[in-house]
């Protein structure tokens, strides 16, 4: 038989566009398999000629669902560029609503996206295998999902104003001071989010045993893992040091500035992505691979500086003597980070200075060059721009999460492809569990391409002539 | 009346709009009751085929793919909707029509010549008949949830198309134009947003594209009277509606003067 080729094109219950093609060799045995993101829209040159002030506004359009993230790495970036060290309240207020956006991504990527697949089975009919099939079979999972994400929503709502794209954060600090009302209505609203978190938490332990074929086969493998520390070596995603881990656990890099990630970060570049692959340069390419997001997050860290988060994670790290490798614990780990974001946001909100009214530092520029790091929810993000002396930006270069996750991508969707995928006989159920693979790191194409756009989801299995020999469709 | 089928379409844009579907959340549910949303890859792996009474389009069209593909929505989709300032005028990304798209990509990629891209982003009504639009970046709740009652009532939806200004008046909210002298693009810009920057303390940038006869010449008087250079004005129209007729011709007009 011919050589062929499957294509999934698009795949569904991810933000973004992507395709994948999966290589058959003659006995239609996958032989390799490549993770594609196929479009662009160019936000690091038409931000050249704005001024610097524009960029946190401009580049929080890069993505619907993280727009705090770019928010706030921006804002830092800018915090630089004035060169000043803005008010402590205002580093917490900026925390806080990044914290509520990692709790609503976390829960829509879990509880949207992915728990069709948990609650119904990677095998189930895809009519049904959603969230509105969900409201439908399981309303109180349905339901705790759309509260969940709702908490998160609502407190970056009451906070700056709107849920997507918010111009409160701004270079130098926050726009406005945090009114009691709202951190009343914040800290009302968390018994609730973290009864959900703790009983979806819980559920989820319970139903793993349940999915050991795909823990072993979803992206499990060694690699690197990168995410932000604070000065403990816990939990952080607003500052700190980049720390670097490998497989077996061992800390490779206690910490750099992420102003020098470019002595850190390389970008190797491959035939089959529009993306660049990132690596850790000081072990070369292609053994820098690395991870990042939350299960690189929990990786990395000494604790989790929260009480119950803490406990979680103590739990979490006894399933591997090393560092926790499958990439199907993303979503565990996503749980676990909720927990410690709801914690978190308490405990900042009880901070005796939080309604304070200075928030903001005025300057004006006194550097040309600026980098802000922040985790996103998918990982860590950097944006790093160079003003000329009118404060007009000249220069940007971005740093995506899911872009340093391109790599470990493709190794998984081909080792999950090869233990999934008979191309002489196509079920549906096959290929969503390689969907469900690139589910797990819940990447964010608009992020990374800063694109997307979207097809009917359409399965060709083609011959070596180009000719449809077989078809899937959606 | 039985339920419409609605389809969600997704082109070159940042998912915002869509997601803005998720964030009824209270409705949401209630909204799978009386609608049947057939096409949502963003939220379902189901795709089921067309015709379907109501299209939503997010996105701007950027290559000659999604251009086809548009057409092909157009005559599935009864009603066809734009939502937000990507699909009604193009979006940020319509910035790069006043540059060298290929400049851009070799910027950015890996591999320049992967890239299939279309030299301009355009809104979907350069290409398709479009029905209804609602606007903003990203659209806001309230229009959406009006527009999905009034469809079902069969009655037109209310849904204003007058500035920024007027909604600010009604909250009370000093002018920051007036008062502080802030480039504030509230005067031609359409309410939507319950006037939130200004409520900030920030000038309107925008975000709802142009209201209904926008008096753009005489905002870059006010602006020129404020002390803007050409070149700031430019930008101030440029934004993620830049490529809507009216905030075009004021941008282009600025830059020639």
């Amino acid at each position: 038989m011919a050589r062929r080729s499957i294509t999934l094109d698009p795949i569904s219950r991810i933000e973004g566009h992507a395709k994948i093609t999966l290589h058959l060799n003659e006995e239609g045995r996958v032989e390799n398999a490549m993770f594609h993101v196929t479009q662009f829209r160019g936000f690091e040159r038409f931000c050249e000629g704005r001024p610097f002030s524009e960029l946190p506004s401009l580049m929080a359009r890069i993505c619907g669902i993280c727009p705090v993230s770019h928010l706030i790495a921006s804002a830092k970036a800018c915090d630089e560029l004035l060169g000043v060290g803005i008010p402590e309240t205002a580093a917490n207020l900026r925390r806080i609503l990044n914290l509520a956006q990692l709790v609503q991504s976390h829960a829509l990527s879990f509880f949207h996206l992915s728990s069709p697949d948990f609650l119904l089975g990677m095998d189930a009919d895809p009519a049904t295998r959603n969230i509105f099939g969900m409201a439908a079979s399981r309303p109180q999972l349905a339901r705790d999902g759309v509260k969940l994400r709702q908490f998160g929503q609502q407190i970056i709502e009451w906070m700056a104003g709107k849920r997507i794209h918010p111009a409160w954060v701004v270079a130098g600090g926050v726009a406005s001071p945090l009114a009691a009302e709202a951190r009343d209505q914040i800290l009302a609203a968390v018994p609730e989010a973290m009864a959900i978190a703790l009983r979806t938490l819980e559920w989820f332990k319970a139903s793993l045993a349940g999915f050991s074929e795909e823990i072993r086969t979803f992206g499990n493998f060694p690699t690197l893992f990168m995410g932000l520390v604070d000065s403990e070596g816990g939990l952080e995603h607003y500052d700190g040091v980049l720390r670097v881990t490998d497989a077996s656990g061992r800390v490779l890099h206690d910490g750099f500035d992420p102003r020098k990630y470019a002595d850190y970060i390389g970008e190797a570049v491959e035939k089959f992505s529009y993306l660049k692959s990132p690596y850790y340069k000081p072990a070369g390419y292609p053994d820098g691979i690395y991870r990042v997001g939350p299960l690189a997050r929990l990786n990395v860290v000494d604790q989790c500086g929260t009480p119950r988060a803490a406990q979680e994670w103590a739990e979490f790290k006894a399933l591997s003597r090393g560092s926790v490798l499958s990439s199907f614990y993303y979503h565990y780990a996503r749980l676990i980070e909720i927990v410690h974001a709801i914690e978190a946001i308490e405990r900042l909100l009880g901070h005796p200075g939080i309604l304070d009214k200075r928030v903001r530092a005025a300057a004006a520029p006194n550097n040309t060059e600026g980098i802000g790091v922040s985790e996103a929810p998918r990982g860590t993000i950097i944006h790093h721009y160079r003003i000329d002396e009118h404060g007009l930006c000249r220069g940007a270069n971005l740093i995506i999460a899911t872009g340093h996750n391109n790599l470990a991508m493709n190794r998984s969707v081909l080792q999950a492809a090869k233990h999934f995928v008979d191309g002489n006989h196509l079920r549906e159920g096959m290929l969503n569990r390689v969907e469900a693979v690139i589910r797990a790191y819940d990447p964010c194409l608009s992020c990374s391409t800063h694109a997307s756009g979207r097809l009917a989801l359409r399965i060709q299995l083609l011959d070596a002539g180009g000719a449809v020999v077989d078809e899937l469709r959606r | 009346m039985a339920k419409p089928r609605v389809a969600v379409f997704k082109f070159a844009s940042c998912d915002g709009c869509q997601l803005s579907v998720l964030d009824c959340e209270d409705e949401l549910l209630a909204i799978a009751d009386v609608l049947d949303i057939v096409y949502f890859p963003e939220a379902t792996s189901t795709m089921l085929k067309g015709p379907y009474d109501i299209g939503f389009v997010e996105g701007s069209i950027t290559t000659h793919h999604d251009a086809e593909r548009i057409q092909q929505v157009r005559r599935q989709c009864g009603v066809l909707v734009t939502i937000g300032a990507c699909a009604t005028a193009g979006g940020i990304q319509a910035l790069r029509n006043w540059a060298d798209v290929n400049d851009y990509v070799r910027t950015v990629y890996a591999h320049p010549d992967y890239i299939q891209t279309l030299k301009m982003s355009t809104p979907i009504a350069e290409h398709v008949p479009v029905d209804y639009e609602l606007r903003g970046c990203p659209i806001s709740k309230r229009d959406l949830l009006e527009f999905i009652s009034a469809t079902l009532a069969g009655r037109k939806p209310n849904i204003p198309t007058e500035s920024v200004c007027i909604q600010c008046k009604r909250c009370g909210n000093v002018c920051v134009l007036v008062a502080r002298g802030l480039p504030c693009m509230g005067p031609v810009t359409q309410t939507g947003c319950g006037a939130l920057c200004p409520r900030y303390g920030r000038a309107c940038y925008g975000c709802f594209g142009p209201s209904e006869t926008a008096n753009t010449g005489a905002l870059t008087r006010q602006f020129r009277s404020l002390g803007l250079t050409d070149d700031e004005i430019a930008r101030a129209f440029r934004t993620f509606n830049a490529w809507s007729w009216q905030f075009r011709q004021a941008s282009e007009e600025a830059e020639r003067a």
